[in-house]
């Protein structure tokens, strides 16, 4: 069975965070993907930058052209994981826009996540009904999880066509946003979140964009299987640097 | 099948021929022949594959010619054998994989046999006319003899194939012979002298091997212009985007909005803008050239036929506040225009760079009451403000419409876009019948940023054959300079902006920073319409860089007494670039006026 589902069937709120490959450093990304595991986290978004991240706000806007300029690239990403899955067992997932894929070639791109065990794949800009047509039979001849995202837009019925063809979980954003830590939620997000844990969908929900402390964090959570943290732990590195992985965790899960 | 032009000699040929798109370049390295290819490979579309042809050759020196060109293909046209096939296709110091082809001479009769050890050594077989020369030979074989064919691998059909041959061309493809057939090889019979390709019958020819007639260059149902096009939005914008999709067709044909946009258009922007007889622009080269003149369009440019659609259409959607991008300033004062008129709020995302050289439309936004945000990531022009404008969007899902100023974006904002600017060639028609006794010019001219311009001057053109098309980008400093927006010769597909096109990016799939002296047309992609037009030779694509563009900006002003914006210059460059008959009809899109641009000629020309 796929990590994913794995880790989805674990009785308990789950803590998913996203970093920017090759940011501040562009040798981080192993140590940042073994220390977030050693401190708890449970599920892990690999950003792999892009020049034009049109869904991000601008703490990962910032991350994404430092951690180009530090010469990230899909090759040098695939090569710094080649032994991640000697260290770390929790499910990985590469989060990026379509085009360094497109570029790549998708289908050369699943082969090596699977080769990486790499478990799943989120891509903003590819969508639904493009996935279904053209590429849902590639990544599933690779074992890839494909997750994709709604909004508080999202109409019931596309809601639920999404559902059908995730096999993993369905992305919340949040609210009506690019990436970048809001503070608090209101009435709105909270009736959003209960519209959606009623329609009882084959997919458990995880909850992103917005994510930033554990007062968040346990807002989503109350209402969905668990939670996604990027722009506020993407903060934490340029400030704190990579040393004090473990502060940040705690001040969310315990 | 793929086209393959074999033989180039001549560096600017090279790069007219690969604008064309054919699928394969072929460069003869064999030197006793006069096709001997002894200069370097101008900068051309890397979604070309570039064969390197060689004749009995040393190994080394193969190696060493590929990696110096840098070529995707060795073509083996002498006695090689399998051994020597399986070396190359085994060597390591390749720069990177390469495809093998081999070569066997045909005449009446071909054994079969032999093909059989060359099997595992080499990619592609290929199928040349037996004669006095290891190829170019100048006449055909019996194509029949490939009925026999044993294999499963695919081959060129090489050999004396001409202009003349298209019917048999197609003959062939219906019949069993051509199964593995992947490609159709040409050379000599599309020579003016041996090495010189001539580009306007092998675009003939690539017409006709394509039924250029019966191919739409519209969009389709799904979206798309042939392979481009399409919506590549993150979920966030889906319900904007498909809003529009469901409803803009609609609202566009209800007469109430076709009577409101007539209105508008002849009432506030001045329309039918004059088609204008350019006599001493005519003289000087020797053709005959027509003026559309956009650029007496209230706000000086064709930009406000977009503006006051697009506005028309955001108030039938109940939307409120409007976004922009902007690139020189003139879709952004289109914008703010329409929005005054309106009473609706606006918002403009101008990169910084641009806000600097376009001083004078930051100025007419603010007066206008729009408010002008600095976008200050990346290259800090259009692609950014376009970056800002969709997270703008993103931000702000009910409320807000996104008017978009070029051809380009998810679907439907091309054709949208498109169908607006339609307007300038529904003008041209009738007013090139008043003074030409014709509807049809033999050509339609214009510069291309996203190319909502060109879009709207090729529009009523797009499927009349005897029109030929030309698109000219701006190629900054030169097209090899790596300062330079030609997005055509540069490009490859991949996706910009919401739409799969051709876009000018890093081997990774990174967007890069375009370069042009003009704002409008320092872009990295091209509309999906154009990708289209470009791929399937529909189009003649051209480019001019800077210089040659203020050049002509200036002699216009001079033997015309028009002063035209720095984009419009460069549609302007191609009479000194290229011949036109006396009786040619070349109609160019004067898309705007030159005032925003006044200080660029000023510092350029020392005035
Ligand atoms: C006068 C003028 N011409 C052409 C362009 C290029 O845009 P498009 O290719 O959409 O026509 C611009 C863009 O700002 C412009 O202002």
């Amino acid at each position: 069975m796929n990590r994913i589902n794995q880790k989805l069937q674990e009785d308990k709120k789950l803590l998913s965070i996203y970093f920017t490959a090759g940011y501040p450093n562009i040798d981080d990304t192993v140590s940042i993907i073994q220390d977030l595991e050693k401190n708890g986290v449970d599920m892990i978004e690999i950003g792999l930058p892009f020049s034009d991240p049109l869904a991000d706000g601008p703490t990962i806007q910032d991350s994404s052209t430092a951690a180009l300029k530090n010469g990230m690239t899909t090759e040098v990403l695939f090569d710094q994981l080649k032994d991640i899955r000697q260290s770390v067992s929790i499910p990985l997932i590469i989060m990026g826009y379509f085009n360094p894929m497109f570029q790549y070639g998708v289908e050369a791109f699943c082969k090596r996540c699977q080769e990486l065990g790499i478990d799943g794949l989120i891509i903003p800009d590819l969508p639904v009904d493009v996935y279904h047509k053209q590429y849902q039979s590639v990544f599933e001849k690779y074992g890839l999880i494909n997750v994709f995202l709604i909004t508080p837009q999202t109409s019931d019925e596309r809601i639920r066509y999404i559902d059908s063809i995730s096999n993993g979980f369905i992305y919340m954003v949040s609210s009506a946003s690019t990436t970048g830590a809001k503070s608090g939620f209101g009435d709105e997000q909270t009736e959003y979140f209960q519209r959606i844990a009623k329609m009882d969908l084959k997919n458990p929900q995880v909850i992103g964009f917005g994510i930033s402390n554990n007062e968040t964090f346990s807002q989503a959570t109350a209402y969905a299987k668990g939670a996604i943290i990027g722009s506020a732990f993407v903060k934490h590195v340029t400030n704190y640097g990579t040393d004090s992985i473990d502060k940040f965790v705690n001040s969310i899960i315990n | 099948m793929k086209l393959k032009v074999c033989g180039m000699k001549y560096h600017d040929n090279i790069k007219q021929v690969a604008a064309l798109r054919p699928d394969y370049l072929g460069f003869i390295f064999f030197e006793d022949t006069p096709r001997h290819f002894d200069t370097k490979i101008p900068e051309i579309s890397e979604d070309i594959n570039k064969v390197g042809v060689f004749v009995n050759e040393d190994v080394n020196k193969i190696i060493e010619k590929v990696n110096e060109f840098k070529l995707d293909s060795i073509q083996l046209h002498g006695e090689e054998s399998p051994y020597y096939c399986s070396i190359l296709k085994s060597a390591s110091r390749f720069h990177k994989a390469i495809e093998v082809i081999k070569v066997f001479s045909i005449k009446d009769k071909f054994n079969f046999e032999v093909l059989e050890a060359y099997e595992d050594v080499c990619d592609y077989f290929l199928f040349d006319t037996k004669g006095k020369l290891p190829g170019g030979n100048g006449y055909r074989f019996n194509w029949s003899v490939l009925n026999e064919y044993p294999s499963t691998k695919p081959f060129f059909l090489s050999g004396g194939i001409g202009l003349d041959h298209v019917e048999d061309i197609k003959l062939f493809k219906k019949n069993i012979a051509s199964k593995y057939c992947c490609a159709i090889d040409v050379n000599s019979k599309f020579e003016t002298e041996p090495g010189l390709k001539n580009v306007s019958i092998l675009r003939e020819f690539i017409n006709k091997l394509n039924n250029k007639k019966t191919m739409n260059y519209n969009v389709d149902e799904k979206g798309y212009y042939g392979e481009f096009g399409g919506a590549f939005i993150p979920e966030m914008l889906y319900p904007n985007v498909e809003e529009l999709r469901q409803n803009y067709l609609k609202i566009m044909a209800e007469p109430d909005f076709q009577k409101e946009f007539d209105q508008l258009l002849k009432d506030y922007v001045g329309r039918p803008s004059p088609l204008y007889y350019a006599k001493r622009l005519s003289d000087k080269y020797n053709t005959k050239i027509y003026l559309k003149r956009e650029d007496l369009n209230h706000t000086g440019a064709h930009k406000i036929n977009n503006t006051i659609g697009q506005i028309l259409m955001a108030k039938r959607l109940g939307k409120t506040r409007i976004i922009a991008e902007t690139g020189a300033g003139q879709h952004g004062v289109a914008t703010a225009t329409v929005c005054a008129l309106m009473g609706l709020e606006c918002i403009v995302y101008m990169g910084e760079i641009d806000i600097a050289r376009q001083a004078p439309n930051v100025a007419r936004m603010k007066m206008l009451g729009a408010k002008v945000v600095p976008a200050l990531s990346g290259s800090r022009t259009l692609k950014d403000a376009t970056n800002e404008a969709i997270r703008d969007w993103i931000n702000n899902p009910v409320n807000t419409h996104y008017i978009i100023g070029s051809a380009i974006g998810p679907h439907p904002y091309p054709d949208m876009v498109t169908r607006f600017q339609a307007i300038i060639s529904e003008e041209i028609k009738w007013q090139l019948k008043e003074q030409e006794g014709r509807e049809n010019p033999d050509y339609v001219v214009a510069c291309i940023g996203g190319g909502s311009n060109a879009a709207g001057t090729y529009y009523h053109y797009l499927h009349e054959p005897d029109v030929g098309i030309i698109a000219v980008e701006a190629a900054g400093l030169g097209v090899d300079s790596g300062e330079s927006a030609a997005t055509s010769v540069l490009g490859k597909e991949g996706i910009i902006h919401g739409c799969k096109t051709l876009l000018m990016q890093t081997n990774d799939g990174q967007i890069t920073e375009p370069y042009s002296i003009s704002a409008g047309l320092d872009y990295p992609g091209v509309g999906p319409m154009h990708a289209h037009l470009s791929k399937t030779g529909r189009a003649e694509f051209m480019s001019i860089t800077d210089s040659d563009a203020m050049e002509a900006g200036l002699e216009l002003s001079k033997l015309e007494g028009i002063i035209p914006a720095i984009e419009t210059s460069h549609a302007l460059a191609i009479f000194g670039q290229r011949e036109f008959k006396k009786d040619d009809v070349v109609v160019v899109s004067l898309s705007g006026r030159g005032d925003k641009d006044l200080e660029n000629y000023i510092e350029y020309f020392k005035i």
